[in-house]
């Protein structure tokens, strides 16, 4: 018995809150964070003699992300009913599209060790959100600013079998939808929210074992720990001689374990039948096109063009790509300034050290990064004026080539003026000498810091070091 | 005589000359509303309707809008903002919505003036007058209170039908309207789906229903047709369409009728069949070509199955949102589940759970393609078929119900064709979506019968002029009430 290798099965139900003015089917505004019961319509209350009418820009999202999950689009849209009672849904039913998703057929690529895994994706359909309950230990508050907000759906096959590329799939969902401009893809709001279903059944068995589902997963880290511990509960479980109960339970983040909420018992009929209040819309093929070609750019078509065009490193254009604003200022940097290797350091050093201390939007143009990088790359100043002139760029809005005038900042390049400085140097330290022939690496430094105080810190730093040594050796 | 006895055109005359005012109409339509002897309402309107009508009374009554200062009852199934609605359920009780129905915007913005919300049959399912949470509505033609008007828009017709306002709107959705039209003497008009927004009509089944009304002629149906025909984006199914007809001098020519043999074989009341097809004869004579056809018995007698099983499904999920939780009634539960059902079944009659019960039923998964997409299907057949036959005619004529209003405790067979048939068949204008219209062409024992005819899709202009040759060959128009008004 404890040779058998199990082997888990899993698929993954993602819902994305898409980005809108207007809810899925009302039009009230699509806003998080706002004072409860503030953004809500009639319609959003269920009240009767309300009809729904749909939001264009949510159906050109899931157009987007279909197209960037390798999607067959549906080219006419059907929308579905599905009944049921519940306290967060106010019509005793959720539009959604059950028969006829808008996509169908995709798959996405994952990365692991080295190695791509396909994860193949059955579906991708639009509905809308329910309100947001806030329960109390003797009542429950209902929310209904939530109630309607566009969703999409994406529901992969059950073939994953490794918690690491469940994580990594979520990940690159929350990357596509962030590049895309769809959704904030912000987990921990619930703007993209991840249900794992999991069961495990022994290797190269046809039959699939007990279902369970996990739910309240807030973070690409918890769904593989959760889908980690699982697989582990429900192979001792076998291994005990238990049955794994279809039930749905939870990732309780404290105990790093998942906690039974409720054990499935007959599945619910959700009655689904079409939509009667909204026709069949058809889509045409311009439509379809133009939503298509008007998406963003995605983080892996950037990745080729910065490693490919720019031959900046792997390792920089990932940790680039991490941040989509800083990626797009990026590519609206490389414009002006072509010093692609620089820039990238810069972005990821100076202005990512600057974005994450202030945690807020800033101000940063563009075509000031250039002028900055483009100064740094002409070896006019060096990195650390670099650096200053950037934090005042930031505050000021000045463009950088004024700041340099203004304050008659410059590199001192030349490399008869600096051999000159550093022979004199070396003439007034014959200790310093003596010492760095002694190995004593401590006295390089010192006669670098040396050269940048004689020279007010506008010495080119690596001539210097480097022309430094060259004299030093010659004595 | 009362200028209220009349029809909106005469009444917008009289306003015109300065015969009458707006206040005196709506004073008047609120006392005749108060004195209203049938149940036919939920709510006057009384003060809000008197404010507007003496604002009417300062400005001149404009030559262009008929409405201007016309008293008018609005079935309570329309959403109106600020005025309580409950669509005859205990669930709705003190239901005050937030917003106005489409419908009730435009007759707003025409300056009508609604005196009061008409009683209806619950939730606008069932077709007796009976079921509203404030009892029946009665027959102004039968002081007795032994014959039904029909429903579901009861209060609507009888506030027509007894000379209290010009005319009414009601919702139809199988023959909500069409039905009470033919026992209350009234012309009841139901436009192509899609013509005029259901925005605000609470929903029973919303690939049925249709915004309808009652009137005292044809032209007043047409005059309401052309205020309430309004693409109205807050309605995904509302239509963007202009209505045209190709109005020839002569009326009558180059019109076909069509009779459908299997459907008028079941006509077994001498009185109103001999009537009817003397209508036939005097219709031939000005040059309308009657033609019989075979429809099919079997999809005739599928129409009501096909009708209950799809408007049965819709409905029970259209009032799901009717649990307690939002809006109306909220009784006293442990968890949301006790509060919804505590809701629901306080709330609902028994009628309408029947109607949840089957629909839920014909909607549960392992049902939904025997009975349900098979109802779907037939109901696709049924329209196929009459889009066949109607291809080289007009439209489709018969009796509107086989007979006057039937009494409240009226033995019928149930399983007979002329039950199942003939008094279910006006739903096929619903399954189709077409224009259907309903008018009176005779008495019998001072109670009021009619017929109806059906035409194609978006062909409604062309169903009112063919209503208009019917109202003038019958002399009926505005019969109602005033020949047996007690209204002094």
């Amino acid at each position: 018995m404890n040779n058998v290798i199990y082997e888990a099965t899993i698929g993954l139900e993602i819902h994305v809150e898409t980005k809108s003015n207007s809810k899925m089917f009302s039009s009230a505004p699509n806003v998080y964070g706002k004072k409860p019961n503030t953004s809500v319509l009639p319609i959003d209350l269920g009240m009767p003699g309300t009809l729904p009418t749909v939001n264009k820009k949510a159906v050109e999202n899931a157009i987007k992300l279909s197209n960037a999950l390798h999607m067959e689009i549906d080219h006419t849209l059907y929308f579905d009913r599905k009944n049921y009672f519940y306290s967060d849904l106010p019509k005793g039913y959720q539009i959604t599209q059950n028969e006829r998703p808008i996509g169908k057929n995709g798959y996405l690529l994952v990365k692991l060790d080295g190695k791509e895994v396909r994860v193949d994706i059955e579906r991708l359909h639009m509905e809308e959100d329910t309100c947001k309950q806030l329960h109390y230990t003797d009542f429950t508050l209902l929310d209904y600013n939530r109630a309607g907000v566009p969703l999409c759906e994406i529901v992969t096959l059950p073939c994953i079998h490794d918690a690491k590329v469940a994580r990594l799939y979520v990940e690159k969902i929350r990357e596509i939808c962030v590049y895309l401009d769809v959704s904030d893809g912000k987990m921990e709001e619930g703007s993209l929210r991840c249900d794992v279903n999991i069961s495990i059944a022994p290797k190269g068995s046809e039959q699939f074992g007990t279902k369970v589902e996990i739910k309240n997963l807030n973070s690409t880290a918890n769904v593989e720990k959760a889908i980690a511990y699982e697989i582990e509960r429900q192979k001792s479980l076998i291994e005990n001689g238990e049955k794994v109960r279809q039930e749905t339970r939870r990732f309780d983040e404290s105990k790093m374990e998942t906690v039974l909420m409720r054990v499935k018992t007959d599945a619910v009929d959700y009655k689904y039948f079409s939509e009667p209040n909204i026709l069949p819309i058809s889509l045409s093929d311009k439509f379809i096109e133009d939503t298509i070609s008007s998406s963003y750019e995605l983080a892996d078509v950037k990745f080729e063009r910065y490693t490919q065009e720019f031959k900046v490193s792997e390792y920089d254009a990932l940790t680039l790509l991490k941040n989509r604003s800083l990626a797009l200022l990026f590519d609206e940097t490389v414009e002006t300034c072509s010093y692609y290797d620089l820039l990238i350091h810069f972005i990821n050093g100076d202005v990512l050290t600057y974005v994450s201390g202030m945690n807020a939007i800033f101000n940063l143009s563009a075509k000031h990064l250039g002028e900055l990088i483009n100064l740094v790359g002409e070896k006019k100043i060096s990195n650390a004026q670099a650096r200053d002139i950037f934090k005042q760029i930031v505050k000021s809005d000045e463009s950088p080539i004024d700041i340099v005038k203004k304050n008659d900042i410059s590199q001192i390049s030349d490399e008869a003026t600096l051999l000159t400085l550093i022979n004199r140097l070396l003439d007034e330290n014959p200790t310093a000498i003596q010492d760095f022939k002694n190995g004593k690496g401590r006295a390089a430094s010192f006669l670098v810091g040396q050269i940048m105080k004689e020279t007010k810190g506008k010495a080119n730093p690596a001539l210097a070091s480097k022309l430094l040594n060259e004299e030093l050796k010659k004595r | 005589m009362s200028y209220l006895d009349l029809d909106i055109l005469s009444i917008h005359k009289a306003l015109l000359e300065g015969k009458t005012k707006p206040s005196l109409l709506c004073k008047e339509a609120l006392e005749r509303v108060k004195k209203d002897t049938n149940n036919a309402f939920e709510l006057v309107n009384e003060e809000e309707a008197l404010r507007l009508a003496l604002k009417l009374d300062e400005e001149e009554v404009p030559f262009d809008n008929v409405f201007y200062g016309i008293p008018y009852v609005l079935k309570d199934n329309y959403s109106t903002k600020g005025i309580k609605t409950t669509a005859s359920s205990n669930i709705l009780n003190d239901f005050v919505p937030l917003y106005d129905a489409s419908v009730y915007k435009l007759l707003k913005e025409a300056k009508a003036v609604m005196v009061a919300k008409a009683s209806m049959d619950e939730l606008a399912m069932g077709g007796t007058g009976t079921t509203s949470h404030i009892g029946t509505t009665y027959n102004p033609y039968d002081p007795k209170h032994e014959r039904m008007i029909g429903g579901s828009s009861s209060g609507s017709a009888a506030s027509v039908s007894a000379s209290i306002v010009p005319f009414a709107i009601g919702s139809d959705t199988g023959d909500s309207v069409r039905k009470p039209a033919s026992y209350a003497g009234l012309v009841g008009f139901k436009p192509t789906w899609g013509l005029i927004s259901r925005y605000g009509l609470f929903s029973y089944a919303p690939s049925l229903d249709t915004v309808a009304y009652f009137t005292r002629g044809v032209d007043d149906a047409r005059l309401l047709l052309n205020l309430l025909v309004k693409h109205d984006l807050n309605d995904a199914t509302s239509l963007d369409v202009t209505l045209e007809d190709d109005e020839s001098k002569d009326e009558a020519k180059n019109i076909t009728l069509l009779v459908f043999k299997d459907l008028d074989v079941n006509l077994k009341d001498e009185v109103t069949k001999n009537v009817y097809h003397n209508l036939l004869c005097k219709l031939k004579e000005q040059g309308i070509t009657i033609k019989e056809v075979t429809f099919g018995h079997d999809l005739l007698a599928a129409i009501y199955p096909t009708y209950n099983v799809i408007s049965f499904a819709e409905a029970t999920s259209n009032n799901a949102n009717l649990d307690g939780v939002k809006f109306g009634p909220r009784p006293e539960g442990k968890t949301y589940q006790e509060v919804m059902m505590n809701a629901r079944t306080e709330g609902f009659s028994n009628l309408i759970k029947r109607r949840f019960v089957i629909g839920s039923y014909v909607l549960y998964k392992e049902n939904q393609k025997t009975l349900f997409l098979r109802a779907k299907k037939v109901r696709r057949k049924i329209v196929e078929r009459l889009n066949e036959l109607l291809a080289d005619a007009d439209g489709f004529i018969s009796l509107a119900a086989p007979s006057i209003a039937p009494k409240f405790f009226e033995a019928t067979d149930k399983l007979s064709d002329a039950y199942v048939i003939n008094d279910n068949y006006l739903a096929i204008a619903n399954f189709s979506g077409g224009p259907s219209i309903t008018l009176p062409i005779g008495l019998k024992d001072k109670m009021p019968f009619a017929v109806n005819v059906t035409a194609k899709t978006f062909d409604d202009l062309k169903l009112l002029r063919i209503a208009k040759v019917i109202e003038k060959t019958t002399g009926m128009k505005g019969l109602s009430y005033p020949e047996v008004n007690k209204y002094e």
